[in-house]
């Protein structure tokens, strides 16, 4: 089980900690007015029924609002510091998750899991801020004051609290023990069966071109009502513990109640400070039994965040190479690009993406990589734009300088790159060609450019205003490579690249058009390193490296 | 947004006109929610009394809470008269009760309120399943609909959940203390009425009409920051690679500070109801102290009833912190709602279902009850023909007109375009699951579909395969599999979510899998976009497994704009020229 509170979360926290430290501010003054709200209503009601007469009672029902309604500002402010607590941790989450992703573009982490953890994923730290954090403050603050304030008047009654109190978080913490191991041992069937529906129904389009869909009916109303079955067993547990503590709390209410009743009949106690107990006695137990009710707000938000931090984590324990002095030791070679024996393996992985690769690439040379799929080519390519240090081997670029990630932007910039997969930001075509322009060029000065650009990677059919996403409407997969190409194309002819990489540049292109990209790419006079398995590639390399895969059980697309 | 199609094809449009309306006009929506849950309750065995249990419970709950403090504010000042001790007994005895029914009662009704509203969200699935089962779905853009579906049914939970249930319990339980005081002192119980009102009712709607304008605001904020967030995450490499991480990290940031300023106004928007209404409820004690004090002055009232006039509101409260929050989640959950009503109340369009031949004559019965468009037997020599065939989906124009193509046994024929011209309302149409709009279609009795997204059910690989013949035995799992190019995947093997511990080459084998194992072969296979989204070599290995395994028993139609897979076919026809 977590603990109580996140440490890491707090210390996130930062510059917004005033916010919190604020949140329990304001409980702690609520506190107090609750003492006062009980002190005016306790002894205002005691002096009419005892003297017969209202006198006075507009006055204090003057203190009595006044008191309310500092306590609704209160509660008010407790709301919007809260807000403000969680939004910057939020935001502080989401730019070092993506600086994260960013600074570490080979990792294996899935787009989708980034995408989830820095949107909806990381709206549960509102409720972890908004809802738990204030009240286990409260839980903290709340009873001991109050607590304080009963005792000054009623020493007896403190008695009750201080012994059951405690009892409080004793069983809370005993069955959410127990139902924590029964929650997580039924959470898996749970889920899978939960997800029948969406499965059928994201699976709908090709369950009715096989004539299947109305025959899933059945099975579906069969997994709904197991899936019920199953959630209500994991409730009943669930619900158990925020019940057990409802009954605590309440019955040491009552308990405190009958007992301050029989006092004040036997004259052990006037009306006076029994009323001004009744009144404290609920507010000692509201803030802890909200710490149970919100509890899983706590676990929610516990979990994002960890979530963002295992991102974060990740990218952090990347492992840096020493940035050794002999930088230029290797001799200039000449060679803008050598691969010297480099060996690569991804974290967590039991096989080496790359072993023992060695190539060069001179100026004016293209040189091609072929080999069978999950052969490290893009592993490769990765390695020679400086986004993976190898585990063995040197990378050696600019005549023999040795390449590290973390002279690796340095190096980027004398660097075009077209993926096999590009992404494209937009918002529109124009926009993504252009990022092969200088920086600071406006796009609009450049337009004749970039369509020529475009023109000649085979893309003359794509509109430069045609806008870049995921849906619909949007570019195919070969459209987008087009993209990039001309990209590429760009940041040699303008941005002064001299070294160019790409990875399978002509697939689904038809032979005349792979035939004039490959006289563009012989015109530029820039060193090219191309991924390729084309007969046409190959063939106008001036040198071809064969990759072949270490594992060849690998089956495909496992690169 | 009468026509469904558009609904299916321009989600997106949908989305924000739907949320829009709903901020402004709350009050058809709300109805239409209404009658889509009683709709739903009285789908259920003994539906209406299990919600009148839960809100049984839920009031015995609330009540309890509410009594425990008003009987012990009347015990304490019983006890300071010094009666007999005997009178008290019974005072004493209740306050105990109170003090445990409360949790019991509450723990109850959490149990049966969440058992029904569960019940209901399986109705509500059913419904929906049934009824997007019965419209053709195939076609772009539907994933998105398709996803939102399965989020918007889980709104059913809230509304009874978080919203139906404490607004009826706290209604009930105020009109009742409310009555009860009134026998003690008629205008401090009429007080406590028109605060109740005001706390419980009137604010939350506040609330509800305040936080509805931000939330509208929130919407676009959260879709621009999951654009890029998403372009991000995707486009890392190319990012890095052009050095344009600040310039994007600075994207973020300003998506991120939008976002957090509309959170920010629903932030302000809660705590100022919450305040108000603990301010209501002491505008409520302060009046019971004036005016039940009067009472207790002039002797129209026993003193011992005072404390009870002003203690109660406080316990009162805490029912009504949890209304302002229903609302709130009433404005949610209605928008997910309208979606799904509109999409049950919408005309279906096509046939749903595809109508399949039977392959085992014995079980054609399970089958029987899909209307039969039975095509007509193709011209003997062709397995489809198209003669001056129209396309288009119902009630929407139509997007090629004149259209005529054979395709023999052994050819494979390519169809090509760009984007968005109308391949895959083609594939609707061959496979039959919308009409022609003109012209003359003969294909085929039987036909294959490998599409570029074909779904792989959480499930065994083996029952994948069966989806395209449920009556095929272990062996022809096997030797479809193997046929398709994955003779290492185990049968038994479940697939993760998402397919996701398949590649994406694996899972379009898989799909090549679905029509291998049907039996006898059919004489047409449609590929649409065979070589989307995967790597060059993994594409064209899938070309030439796919060329050797269907060809040469059938015929293919191929939708592509990949010129590799056009140079592979036959001949090419061009849409849109």
């Amino acid at each position: 089980m977590a603990g109580p509170i996140n440490p890491r979360l707090l210390r996130e926290a930062g510059a917004t900690r005033g916010f919190i430290i604020g949140v329990g501010a304001t409980g702690v003054a609520q506190s107090f007015l609750v003492i006062a709200q009980a002190t005016i209503i306790a002894g205002t009601v005691t002096r009419i029924v005892e003297n017969r007469s209202t006198d006075g009672v507009w006055t204090a029902v003057g203190w009595l609002l006044a008191v309310f309604a500092a306590r609704g500002v209160l509660t008010w402010l407790t709301s919007v510091l809260a807000h403000r607590a969680s939004a910057g941790v939020k935001s502080s989450l989401r730019r070092r998750v993506l600086a994260a992703r960013l600074a570490n573009p080979g990792s294996q982490t899935s787009t989708a899991s980034i995408v989830t953890v820095m949107t909806s994923g990381l709206d549960a730290i509102d409720a972890y801020f908004g809802k738990y954090l204030p009240q286990f403050l409260l839980s903290a603050t709340v009873p001991i004051i109050v607590g304080v304030a009963v005792a000054i008047h009623d020493l007896t009654s403190l008695i009750i609290v201080v012994v059951t109190v405690p009892l409080i978080p004793i069983f809370m913490v005993l069955i959410g023990r127990t139902t924590q191991t029964q929650v997580a041992r039924r959470f898996k069937v749970q889920l899978r069966l939960a997800n029948h529906f969406a499965d059928l129904v994201a699976g709908l389009p090709t369950l009715q071109v096989f004539g299947r869909a109305r025959a899933q009916a059945k099975g579906l109303a069969a997994s709904e009502g197991e899936s019920r079955r199953h959630t209500m067993g994991t409730l009943r547990v669930a619900f158990l513990s925020a019940g057990v503590l409802e009954l605590f709390a309440t019955l040491s209410v009552a308990l405190i109640a009958v007992t301050i009743g029989f006092r004040v009949l036997a004259g052990d106690l006037d009306l006076n400070t029994a009323l001004y107990v009744l009144v404290l006695a609920p507010e000692i137990y509201i803030p802890i039994r909200m710490v149970g009710v919100h509890f899983h707000d706590s676990a929610n938000g516990d979990a994002a965040a960890n979530a963002a931090y295992a991102i974060i984590d990740a990218a952090e324990a990347q492992p840096t190479v020493d940035d050794d002095s002999d930088a230029t030791t290797a001799g200039d070679s000449g060679d803008l690009l050598q691969l010297d024996n480099v060996t690569y393996r991804y974290p967590g992985s039991d096989e080496d993406a790359v072993a023992g690769l060695s190539l060069a690439v001179r100026p004016g040379e293209i040189v091609a990589l072929a080999g069978t799929s999950g052969a490290g080519k893009t592993t490769s390519l990765n390695l020679a734009l400086g986004l993976l240090n190898p585990d063995e081997g040197r990378v050696l670029v600019d005549g023999g300088k040795h390449l590290t990630t973390q002279r690796g932007p340095d190096w980027r910039e004398q660097v075009a790159w077209a993926g096999q997969i590009p992404g494209l930001l937009g918002p529109t075509v124009a926009d993504d060609v252009a990022l092969g322009l200088p920086a600071g060029q406006a796009v609009a000065d450049h337009t004749d450019l970039l369509r020529d650009a475009l023109d000649r990677v085979g893309g003359e059919s794509i509109p430069l205003d045609h806008p870049v996403g995921d849906d619909g409407e949007a570019l195919s997969a070969g459209e987008r490579r087009r993209v990039a190409m001309a990209r590429a194309l760009l940041r040699v002819e303008q941005g002064g690249a001299r070294l160019l990489l790409l990875d399978e540049p002509t697939a689904g292109l038809d032979e005349a058009r792979e035939a004039q990209i490959l006289w563009t790419l012989r015109d530029l006079g820039v060193g090219v390193l191309v991924v390729s398995h084309r007969e046409a590639v190959l063939a106008a390399a001036d040198r071809v490296v064969d990759m072949t895969a270490p594992a060849a059980s690998l089956p495909e697309g496992a690169k | 947004m009468s026509d469904v199609n558009e609904s299916l094809v321009t989600p997106l449009v949908t989305t924000e006109t739907t949320d829009e309306q709903a901020s402004r006009q709350g009050k058809g929506s709300v109805s239409d929610v209404r009658s889509l849950v009683v709709q739903l309750i009285g789908e259920l065995p003994n539906g209406w009394g299990r919600l009148l249990g839960a809100v049984a419970l839920s009031v015995a709950a609330t009540g309890a809470s509410v009594a425990l403090l008003a009987v012990s504010a009347w015990l304490l000042s019983y006890a300071a008269e010094h009666p007999p001790a005997l009178y008290l007994l019974v005072a004493a005895t209740a306050v105990r009760t109170f003090g445990t029914t409360r949790g019991v009662f509450r723990y109850f009704e959490r149990i049966v309120s969440h058992d029904v509203a569960l019940r209901m969200q399986s109705a509500l699935r059913m419904n929906v399943y049934d009824r997007l089962a019965r419209t053709t779905l195939l076609g772009a853009r539907r994933g998105d609909l398709l996803i939102r579906v399965t989020a918007d049914v889980e709104s059913i939970m809230d509304v009874i959940v978080r919203v139906a249930l404490p607004f009826a319990s706290a209604s009930i339980v105020l009109l009742g203390t409310s009555i009860i005081l009134g026998f003690f002192d008629f205008w401090s119980a009429a007080a406590l009425l028109v605060c109740s009102v005001l706390a419980g009712i009137v604010l939350p709607l506040i609330a509800q009409r305040m936080s509805a304008r931000t939330d509208a605001s929130s919407v676009p904020a959260r879709a621009d920051l999951a654009q890029v967030v998403h372009a991000s995450a995707r486009a890392t490499t190319d990012i890095v690679a052009y050095g344009r991480v600040e310039q994007q990290l600075a994207q973020v940031a300003e998506a991120d500070a939008r976002l957090r300023a509309a959170e920010s106004k629903a932030a302000w928007t809660q705590g100022l109801a919450a305040g108000s209404q603990l301010f209501i409820m002491g505008v409520a004690v302060a009046a019971a102290l004036v005016l039940g004090g009067h009472a207790v002055a002039t002797g129209a009232m026993p003193g011992r009833e005072l404390a009870v006039l002003a203690l109660t509101p406080l316990a009162l409260n805490e029912s009504f912190a949890d209304l302002a929050k229903a609302a709130q989640t009433m404005t949610h959950a209605s928008t997910a709602l309208r979606r799904i009503i509109e999409l049950l109340t919408a005309p279906p369009v096509g046939v749903g279902d595809r109508v399949v031949e039977p392959v085992q004559p014995a079980e054609t019965g399970s089958e029987s009850d899909v209307a039969p468009a039975e095509p007509e037997a193709p011209s003997a020599s062709a397995v489809l023909e198209l003669d001056g065939l129209a396309i288009g989906w119902p009630n929407n124009p139509v997007i090629v007109d004149d259209l005529s193509l054979t395709v023999k046994p052994g050819q494979a024929v390519a169809v090509t375009g760009p984007s968005g011209i109308g391949k895959t309302t083609l594939a609707a149409t061959v496979l039959g699951l919308i009409p022609p709009r003109a012209g003359e279609l003969d294909v085929a009795p039987s036909v294959g579909y490998l599409a570029q997204d074909a779904h792989i059910f959480t499930t065994t690989i083996s029952e994948n395969v069966r989806i395209g013949n449920p009556f095929a035995s272990e062996d022809d799992v096997v030797e479809a599999l193997r046929r398709a190019g994955l003779p290492y995947l185990a049968p038994e093997r479940i697939v993760g979510e998402d397919g996701n511990t398949l590649s994406g080459g694996e899972a379009r084998r898989v799909a090549l899998a679905r029509i291998l194992v049907i039996s006898p072969r059919p004489a047409l296979t449609l590929l649409d976009e065979p070589t989307e989204h995967l790597d060059a070599e993994t594409a064209q290995k899938l070309m030439d497994d796919i060329w050797a395994t269907t060809l040469p028993e059938g015929a293919m139609l191929v939708l592509t704009h990949d010129p590799g897979v056009v140079a592979r076919c036959d001949r090419e026809v061009k849409l849109g020229e």
